[in-house]
């Protein structure tokens, strides 16, 4: 009895975030569910019911097989890079060394930048006249046209995208590598482990836990990477820099293909829960 | 030895990594016509400007850039209040209670982390388009005060609040809502603070979601404005600099206020 009244209290508390987390978090997805099996009718007027035909138009389309492709290919690039980088400057300045939070803390600086705020910047960045082949100009190396080079779009896309994010997942490692208690790194060190021997077989089956979460959040941020694509490249040059999420919204809003952009939604979503829920099967696997 | 070794490895690092900052906020001091004069090569007038004027700083609050930031600290501050009243409020209900169906209410909030926002940030504005809310405030802020994360911080914080309080509480003629106003909220303060950031940064840094909802004069954000501002035919980049540095200074400002809860609130989310 006592049960059921905490139960009825707990969900009043509940109650607002359970309605807003239903109706703006899994309401728009069955609703593009829904959506995705009607079609836009021109003789009738309004919608008609076509079954799974805005899938099989969406899988046969040459344009969204290529954003695919891209955007597997851009997750198989893009996430090693940042979870290896993010662990190696997370060892690096956790080590005792002169100046290492300052250096720190400049790494960290840029995760305060807005997404399309730091495409912004890049976008200038990246011009022919810009500082990256100012750079190159001092090195004395030829210049190079970054964004309209279909070899160069995906790479230069990365740097901009791990100039945000490397600081911010390195955050979890260092909290991780902090937490590591004192006595196993003397441990280590009485054996006489070196320091690449110490990172590998010490620290890093230490922070396998927030390692994991990184590789899982960071994957799913990817994923859905929009600004940069829409303000640097708009997908170009020929499609090779079109990621899932610009193709989606191009094909909502510059095709007006609503019903078919659904479809493209739902792949999307069920999609990125696959790589959470196959990821988290990963993770519980390595404890048993 | 190898200590100074890593020093300088962690110094070239670190410089890399903030070259980009230092060249924006540089150039924001500088008209937008000599934006690209000191960069074939670099040299060390690429990134100190001795001649340094405020002109991008005046054109910027008095135009459109200005405005939009300031609805962007509207937006923001409102998600945080509206969103931590329902979070906190979510979190003691799935933390102070023994009741049947916590696990499942626990697993809808942990679904909510699961569907990522912009993925279904197309059909929500389709929704939103349906019930009038484009182009208006409250259409800007709701997505952003339901916040999984925010939630699941506040709980684990919530549980650590031992039983005998409450009940002590209860003894005293406290109601349910008296004990969580009175005894969990002021306990909580260090979780509340890193939910807030939470909701804060998420809102402030959102893009996709402004871009599909909210464009017009009154209601557009600073990113999208920066970002429409800089694809137009003749760019002042003067002034996409000084933007640029407005939008990245009020976060910084507010991480920085508040950095030991920001490193909580991350290590927290990451481990448990």
């Amino acid at each position: 009895m006592k049960k059921q009244r905490q139960g009825l209290i707990a969900l009043a508390f509940l109650a607002p975030a359970l309605i807003s987390l239903a109706v703006l978090r899994i309401g728009p997805a069955i609703y593009a569910l829904i959506e995705s099996f009607y079609a836009e009718s021109l003789l009738r007027g309004g919608r008609v019911f076509t079954g799974l035909s805005n899938y099989t138009d969406l899988l046969a389309n040459k344009d969204f097989r290529q954003a695919v492709a891209v955007t597997l290919l851009f997750t198989v690039l893009i996430n090693p890079i940042q979870v290896v980088a993010s662990f190696l400057l997370a060892v690096l300045f956790t080590q005792r060394a002169p100046g290492t939070r300052l250096w720190r803390t400049l790494v960290i600086l840029p995760i305060a930048t807005p997404p399309a705020v730091s495409a912004v910047i890049w976008s200038v960045i990246y011009r022919p006249d810009g500082i990256a082949n100012g750079l190159l100009a001092r090195l004395g190396l030829p210049e190079q046209p970054f964004l309209t080079s279909s070899s160069q779009v995906l790479p230069a896309l990365i740097v901009l995208l791990s100039w945000i994010g490397v600081g911010y997942w390195m955050l979890f490692l260092i909290a991780g590598i902090q937490d590591i208690p004192g006595e196993i790194r003397e441990a280590a060190l009485l054996d006489g482990a070196g320091a690449w021997r110490r990172m590998i077989s010490v620290t890093l089956p230490l922070v396998r836990r927030p390692l994991a979460f990184v590789l899982v959040a960071d994957t799913v941020s990817n994923l859905l990477v929009f600004a940069p694509v829409q303000i640097l490249t708009k997908g170009g040059p020929n499609g090779v820099s079109n990621l899932l999420m610009y193709d989606v919204y191009t094909r909502a809003y510059a095709l007006g293909d609503i019903h078919v952009a659904q479809a493209e939604v739902v792949l999307l979503v069920a999609l990125t829960i696959a790589i959470v829920a196959a990821q988290f099967r990963l993770l519980r696997g390595d404890h048993a | 030895m190898r200590r100074l070794g890593l020093s300088v490895l962690g110094a070239v690092i670190g410089l890399l990594f903030f070259i980009p900052l230092l060249w924006v906020v540089t150039n924001s001091f500088r008209p937008g016509s000599e934006t690209f004069a000191h960069l074939s090569p670099l040299t060390w007038e690429s990134f100190f400007e001795l001649r340094p004027t405020l002109i991008n700083y005046r054109d910027l609050f008095g135009g459109e850039i200005g405005r939009a930031t300031l609805n962007s600290i509207l937006v923001s501050a409102a998600t945080v209040v509206v969103g931590l009243a329902v979070c906190a409020s979510a979190a003691f209900g799935l933390a102070a209670f023994q009741y049947r169906g916590r696990g499942l209410a626990f697993g809808i909030v942990v679904l909510s982390f699961l569907v990522p926002f912009d993925a279904i940030a197309i059909p929500l504005s389709a929704m939103f388009r349906d019930w009038n809310l484009t182009n208006t405030f409250t259409g800007l802020v709701l997505p952003g005060i339901g916040n999984g994360m925010a939630i699941f911080l506040l709980r684990q914080f919530f549980l650590g609040i031992p039983a005998e309080l409450v009940e002590a509480g209860r003894l005293d003629g406290l109601g349910w809502f008296g004990v969580f106003r009175w005894i969990y909220l002021p306990l909580s303060r260090p979780a509340l603070i890193g939910a807030g950031l939470m909701l804060f940064l998420f809102q402030w840094q959102s893009y996709v979601w402004p871009l599909l909802i909210g464009t017009d004069a009154d209601h557009i954000v600073g990113p999208v404005a920066l970002a429409n501002l800089q694809g137009q035919n003749f760019t002042d980049y003067g002034l996409v600099f000084a933007g640029a540095v407005v939008l990245t200074i009020i976060p910084l400002a507010v991480i920085a206020g508040f950095q030991k809860y920001f490193v909580q609130s991350v290590s927290s989310s990451g481990l448990k």
